[in-house]
């Protein structure tokens, strides 16, 4: 396991170090290696990320705009639709994010036992919610999680409950009814990404903890967590951002058709993205206010994004 | 090694470059259609529409374009089947983006949101006025297409409102038909109360954030959340208060299933654990896909708020066409709306058969198939009582915000249902609400 | 201990089995809703009946299905293979060759990253306009080939990549560009599996972007069939659950085949 460490690393460069133009050459390497993807992003990602920091400091109504500066921004500290936003935004953040990641990581370090049978079979049952069409997933859920569904005729019959959960009508419910959807949805996701990592960890390193007789729960907390930290870090940091930009399932469990008002009762499922949303198309559209919610939020998930890679110790 | 790498970066080069090549010629070859020398009398072009709901409107156009080639051969339909919001937030990307590549001819256009376009858009749609003969629309659907004395549209379908009821279980609870004409919402809820208690149905599928209801009650009073001028009536408007504490009554009289959602709603119905529905015409549909209750089902009149100027007719949702001004055949455009939409009579009758679609174009109202018994319906003539609602359906201003205010009102709704807000103190935070966040 | 293990083992199994039912759970009741008719489906029959061929039927003879089809697996496959090399390469870029340039650049991106797309839309599809390339697959494609999150996938899982080999490969006298095709490239194969699987389903799923790109209904997309189809005052769900159904097909196969990667391993080459 030594040899992979990046100080080994560090090492061998030092052999190359006194050779400057073979450093350039790789200079140049590098920059080759990256040269087209830069490219394709500074055009299609840099170039209208630019273009609509501009737009959040202009209030519109369509097309027809006024330069504001930043009182966009101060606005958004009043609005009480957005704080409304923010507030829910973190809580699906706070108690979603951790439970479903350690459940993937549970599974993945499961179905990577080569002892598991019918392993396939599993690892593929359990991907399939990812692959499940947004319309079919919302119709399902919402009829399972009805006043009279399938959840709660089944809670009810084993005297788990006395009475029916009013999953989708109460704003606790609600919030707690979308996120087991988002676990559902997004476990498996997220153990794929456990699962290719696994395989560049060496098997090696469980054969030996095998035979120094270090239990399953001590191999995962001391091979599988460390190997798999950069990871980890990557699939939390995606996370973030796809749970602050939560959008699908707030929508979906809420639309009423043509006559849908709030989003979950009382606005118990509103986010920030949902909010955007109705700021460009569902009000009367406001993109440079729509642009400034925006920021908010990569301002937001950049913190937290800094914050795991600290925890995690990863180097930048 | 380098060389090649650089034969790999070549190709990839090759390979956008050629994508990029498809896609300028699929775009040229489109501009060389539109531009072929027109002959002077037969028009020809290409119309491009963009509409939701493959089996109404999508349907109802396909009829409509079969019509217009009939007389116009040359004429080409490009009718693009999208999703309701879909049709919004892409007309809301070009319009706000000011490109004029891409536009559709004719678009669809909820009715609630008609004048948010029209003001947000100066100048995107075409101005009609004249040009087709709006004095023969249903005038509540003119009115909100109006702007600064243009008219901008062409009316579509109508959301006048009824209340669909079960016959049988309403003989249950010993009502006859003509108990449930022209009634008020208190009454409707002592008849709901005694539904529930001697059939054991509900009388309401309800979704408590749900403002449908609460649109329909306040369009009967000939109130919205707005008065003429756009300012916001919201804390001291008698028919939304009324309405406000009517949702507060159904509620509390227990004589709703709570559904939450469209779905769950149309389940209520269609699975017969609720005794009626008041809602748009547009509903019929749903209805009778259940095709097991033939001959259960009737309409009445909608329920009228305890306030003076609410009547037994109002209106949910709708939708109208509008021609963009920049569409590429703007003139045919006009010319096939004028046509058909404004001028076949038959045209009307026939979507009325095949699609349940009722038109707010009044000369077709007089038709045969708008007189014709439904046996669904228990042979009630459905559509003749609709079409004599529409005329009555007061006229109100939607104005821009309809969808903020109607999510700041259902946004308190929880809290006057427990009880917490009195009617007068959640409609005051709903208002104020509503003006910060729209900034008056 | 072995019978603490049998238990385990029981619980283990256990797990798996709820964790499996659950997420098939939803497929089993697309597959149902195949075969019935909408009411039945708003009613919430869960077993199968015999609307079937009437479904796809309707979907095939309304729908230009085959089109459609096509447009969606042309444009995924394109930008799945594209993505993984310009990805891939870029990611290999920034963590093998490091420099502050290059870090900065890379923290750039990150961050470019978490700007919802919502707010890019416009600026977006004026360039789009620009470039003519509305209304083509192309405008599609190009706007996707460098993804931001596969490329942090593979920077991160190349991270834990044993640098000694690529060292050992320069020593003996191996070009860059050779130790990235023969050498990195093939012991990644499931980090590899694992991207392709996701720049499949992204470009698959998406949604908003070629809503707002496409114009007309040649062009479309399975994704925005299906959300089309669903906007009604009378949604026909039982056609709807066929072509969801068909829509999930490939992604299943494509997740079906790649994952046999998830077992392999990384290759003699490395393990030594």
């Amino acid at each position: 396991m030594a040899e992979i460490t990046p100080n080994s690393l560090k090492k061998n460069t030092k052999f190359f170090k006194r050779n400057k133009s073979f450093e350039r050459s790789l200079n140049i390497y590098g920059w080759i290696f990256v040269s087209i993807a830069v490219i394709l992003l500074a055009i299609f990602l840099f170039y209208p990320i630019v273009n609509s920091l501009i737009l959040s400091t202009m209030s519109s109504k369509g097309i027809v705009q006024k330069f504001v500066g930043l009182n966009n921004y101060k606005k958004l500290f009043h609005d009480e639709v957005f704080l409304t936003g923010l507030k829910n935004t973190f809580i699906f953040f706070i108690i979603q994010v951790p439970i479903m990641l350690l459940l993937a990581l549970i599974l993945a370090a499961i179905l990577n036992d080569k002892t598991i049978k019918f392993r396939g079979v599993f690892r593929t049952g359990i991907f399939l919610p990812a692959v499940t069409s947004l319309v079919a997933y919302t119709i399902l859920f919402k009829m399972m999680f009805s006043l009279d569904g399938f959840i709660n005729k089944g809670l009810l019959s084993m005297h788990i409950i006395k009475n029916p959960i009013p999953w989708l009508m109460d704003p606790f419910w609600a919030r707690v009814t979308v996120m087991i959807a988002m676990t559902w949805r997004w476990t498996g996701y997220n153990m794929v990404f456990y699962l290719s990592g696994l395989q560049n960890v060496p098997d090696e390193l469980y054969e030996a903890a095998d035979i120094d007789g270090a239990s399953k729960m001590q191999q995962f907390f001391h091979i599988t967590i460390p190997m798999l930290k950069p990871i980890i870090v990557f699939t939390s940091v995606m996370s973030t951002i796809g749970t602050l930009q939560l959008f699908d399932e707030p929508m979906n469990f809420s639309q009423g058709g043509v006559t849908g008002a709030t989003i979950g009762p009382g606005n118990s499922l509103l986010t920030m993205s949902v909010y955007i949303y109705n700021l460009c198309f569902k009000y009367m559209p406001n993109f440079g206010y729509a642009a400034a919610v925006s920021y908010v939020i990569v301002f937001l998930v950049a913190i937290l994004s800094i914050i795991q890679f600290k925890v995690a110790g990863d180097k930048k | 090694m380098k060389k090649r790498m650089l034969s790999i970066l070549l190709v990839m080069v090759l390979a956008v470059s050629l994508l990029a090549g498809c896609g300028k010629k699929e775009t040229s070859s489109n501009q060389e259609q539109q531009q072929q020398p027109q002959a002077p009398a037969e028009k020809t072009g290409k119309i491009t529409i963009w509409a939701w709901d493959p089996n109404f409107n999508i349907a109802i156009m396909n009829e409509a374009k079969e019509r217009y080639q009939k007389e116009n051969p040359k004429v080409e339909f490009e009718i693009v089947e999208m999703a309701k919001a879909d049709v919004e937030q892409k007309l809301h990307t070009m319009l706000q983006s000011g490109v004029k590549d891409g536009l559709p001819d004719i678009v669809l256009i909820e009715d609630y949101n008609a004048q948010k376009y029209l003001q947000s858009y100066p100048g995107a749609f075409a101005d009609l006025t004249g040009k087709i003969d709006h004095s023969k629309f249903a005038n509540y659907k003119v009115s909100l297409m109006t702007l600064d004395g243009k008219v901008y549209g062409v009316p579509f379908d109508s959301g006048v409102s009824g209340f669909f009821y079960r016959t049988d279980y309403l003989a249950q609870a010993g009502y006859k038909p003509e108990d449930l004409n022209n009634i008020t919402w208190d009454k409707f809820i002592e008849i709901g109360k005694k539904v529930k208690a001697k059939t054991g149905k509900a009388m309401l599928g309800f979704g408590l954030d749900d403002g449908g209801l609460m649109r329909i009650m306040l369009q009967s009073a000939g109130q919205w959340y707005f008065d003429k001028d756009g300012n916001v009536t919201v804390a001291n408007n008698e028919a939304l208060k009324e309405a406000v504490a009517t949702y507060k009554k159904i509620v509390d009289a227990g004589i709703i299933k709570k559904t939450s959602g469209w779905n769950e709603w149309v389940a209520a119905f269609n699975k017969g654990d609720t005794a009626s529905v008041v809602t748009g015409v547009w509903i019929v549909g749903s209805v009778k896909a259940e095709a097991s209750q033939s001959g259960k089902w009737a309409v009445a009149p909608t329920p009228k708020l305890n306030v003076s100027g609410s009547v037994n007719a109002s209106n949910l949702g709708g939708s109208s066409w509008y021609v963009l001004e920049n569409g590429k055949s703007k003139d045919i455009a006009i010319d096939f709306l004028n046509k058909i939409y404004a001028g076949d009579n038959d045209f009307y009758q026939k979507i009325l058969v095949d699609r349940g679609a009722v038109g707010t174009y009044m000369p077709a109202q007089g038709g045969e198939a708008y007189s014709k018994e439904d046996a669904f319906f228990g042979n009630q003539k459905v559509y003749t009582d609709f079409s004599g609602w529409i005329g009555n359906i007061p006229a109100v201003n939607y104005g821009l915000y309809t969808y903020e205010a109607d999510a700041a009102i259902m946004a308190v709704m929880p809290d006057v249902y427990s009880g917490k807000l009195t009617v007068d103190a959640a409609l005051k935070k709903a208002e104020d609400q509503l003006k910060n966040q729209i900034g008056k | 201990m072995k019978v603490k293990r049998v238990v385990g083992r029981i619980f283990v199994y256990l797990f798996l089995i709820i964790a499996f039912v659950v997420s098939v759970f939803p497929f089993y009741w697309m597959i149902t809703g195949m075969t019935n008719t909408a009411v039945d489906v708003i009613k919430g029959k869960m077993t199968f009946g015999s609307h079937l061929i009437d479904n796809f039927k309707v979907l095939f003879t309304t729908y230009n299905i085959k089109r459609i089809f096509f447009n969606s697996i042309k444009i995924s496959v394109l930008t799945t293979v594209g993505t993984l090399i310009i990805s891939s390469m870029a990611a290999y870029g920034f963590e093998v060759y490091s420099s502050k340039a290059r870090e900065k650049t890379y923290a750039a991106i990150m961050l470019s990253m978490m700007v919802p797309f919502a707010a890019l839309m416009i600026p977006l599809f004026k360039l789009i306009v620009k470039f003519h390339l509305i209304n083509t697959h192309a405008g599609l494609i190009l706007t996707s080939l460098a993804s931001v999150f596969i490329i942090f996938f593979f920077r991160q899982s190349f991270k834990s990549f044993p640098k000694d080999i690529i060292q050992a490969a320069r020593v003996d006298g191996a070009g860059e560009f050779k130790i990235f095709t023969s050498i990195v490239m093939p012991s990644m194969k499931s980090t590899y599996a694992a991207a392709a699987i996701y720049a499949f389903m992204t470009s698959w799923n998406s949604y908003l972007w070629p809503l707002i790109v496409l114009q007309t209904d040649k062009q479309k997309t399975m994704t925005l069939l299906i959300s089309s189809m669903s906007s009604a005052y009378f949604p026909e769900y039982g056609v709807i659950m066929a072509a969801i159904v068909l829509a999930t097909l490939p992604m299943i196969i494509i997740f079906f085949t790649l994952q046999n990667y998830f077992v392999q391993g990384m290759t003699g080459s490395i393990k030594q």
